[in-house]
């Protein structure tokens, strides 16, 4: 029979595969299937389970950067001083950087959203699929072995 | 008989690591990815040298950063910049050392041009060494440290900078950066005495705070503070992709035996205990 299970690229990945084989299911029996993921509306933020590399970070960064040391040199002729408007500058310069770049980008996708492009499930997505090849009497190890290692869901196809 | 005529074939070993896309070391992960030559030549512009550093070019980097510091400080440029700003025009040209002034033009031109040029170039080492699919080895174990490919969390990375430049360096393991921006805090939040204006605004005494500043390293700080955070969280976020595509390669290669699909209708193979 064969039990799927699905999986984000990390350690556990491995370390669930590595188990199995000590647990003497063989390298053979064993297959990886890569999910290449869907065309995704660009995302404004990346987690450690998403990321595009290209979120609004570029922008809000260097505008905030940039603000704070206006903020900072007005400061020293101001009421406030350098550090509350080094600060306000920081803020504000990133508010303003993350929000022109996210309606730049709202601007230039828009095309591409208009197409549909669906937004895959929100937060962690399956990368991969394991396939362990295994009789039924190894079944209940075998699921146990991918929860313990944080597969996101288990399978079995009886047969 | 005519001779043959002679091939002059690379040897595999040779092809395959041509185009490398990076190499875990034990203080650094130091790899090539696509980067947008503005972004880097703009953090050069603020800082001269910083361009560099987000590429792992750190030799040079580092000599800009060192050079950016002597004569920014012995020219007063940074106090300069603010008289201007607040037009105060004959402050600015008075306070500009002249015997100092001039050498800062060409080099700091140089940086943001440098690191402009420096972010095409990688980009077309980028593109190469994707399509040959390069391997690299995920962890290296030295007598001083540990490196290794992991998933990491972004938004950690760019936090612990928020608190001190230089820990979400050491939270991605990406150490020399860490080491100097830990340096480059210490010297600049002292002689700015920005502690004790922390302290005076916290407290109200906006006149007290604004006299203690030392305008002239107080500049270096906006684009330090900035750096650190955009860096260690870039650097996190590219990370974490380097470790899928180089996990996805090792599954490739390990786990998709083409006898595995055979074996599908063929009832022989009895796996397991």
């Amino acid at each position: 029979m064969f039990v799927t299970g699905s999986f984000e690229y990390n350690m556990h990945l491995e370390l669930a595969i590595s188990e199995l084989e000590k647990k003497g299911v063989p390298r053979e029996a064993i297959a990886a299937v890569l999910m290449d993921s869907r065309v995704e509306e660009r995302k404004i933020l990346d987690t450690i389970h998403r990321a595009d590399g290209i979120s609004s970070f570029d922008t809000a960064a260097l505008l905030g950067t940039f603000f704070m040391l206006i903020g900072a040199i007005y400061g020293f002729i101001l009421y406030w001083g350098p550090v509350i408007w080094g600060l306000i500058g920081l803020f504000g310069g990133a508010v303003i950087g993350f929000a022109g770049d996210v309606l730049l980008s709202r601007i230039l996708s828009k095309n591409r959203t208009d197409q549909g492009a669906t937004g895959t499930a929100r937060g962690k997505a399956a990368q991969v699929f394991l396939i362990v090849e295994c009789d039924k009497e190894f079944e209940t190890v075998v699921r146990e072995v991918l929860w313990d290692n944080l597969a996101l869901g288990v399978g079995s196809l009886p047969g | 008989m005519r001779d043959l005529p002679v091939e002059n074939k690379q040897p595999e070993s040779i092809r395959n690591k041509r185009r490398p896309i990076g190499l875990v070391s034990a203080i650094s992960v130091n790899f090539i990815h696509l980067r947008n030559p503005w972004i880097t030549a703009s953090w050069s512009a603020m800082f001269p040298g910083f361009g560099y550093i987000i590429m792992g070019s750190y030799i040079k980097g580092f000599l800009l950063i060192g050079w950016e510091f002597l004569i920014n400080c012995e020219a007063h440029i940074n106090t300069a910049i603010m008289y201007s700003f607040q037009g105060r025009f004959d402050l600015a040209r008075d306070v500009l050392d002249i015997r100092w002034t001039l050498l800062y033009l060409a080099v700091w031109e140089f940086s943001i041009w440098g690191s402009y040029a420096l972010t095409v170039d990688l980009n077309k080492l980028a593109i190469l060494g994707n399509r040959e699919d390069s391997t690299m080895v995920p962890v290296n174990v030295s007598t001083q440290d540990i490196g290794f490919l992991d998933k990491r969390q972004p938004w950690m990375a760019a936090g612990l900078s928020l608190l001190s430049p230089g820990l979400g360096h050491l939270y991605s393991n990406r150490v020399p950066t860490s080491f100097f921006l830990l340096i480059m805090t210490i010297a600049t939040v002292y002689m700015s005495h920005l502690l004790q204006a922390i302290e005076y605004s916290a407290l109200g005494a906006f006149g007290l705070a604004t006299a203690v500043l030392n305008p002239q390293w107080l500049l270096f700080i906006p684009s330090m503070y900035g750096f650190a955070i955009y860096d260690s969280y870039i650097n996190t976020v590219e990370y974490n992709k380097l470790f899928e595509q180089e996990q996805a390669r090792f599954l490739r290669d390990n786990y998709q035996n083409p006898q595995f699909r055979s074996r599908l209708t063929a009832s022989g193979y009895m796996g397991g205990l």
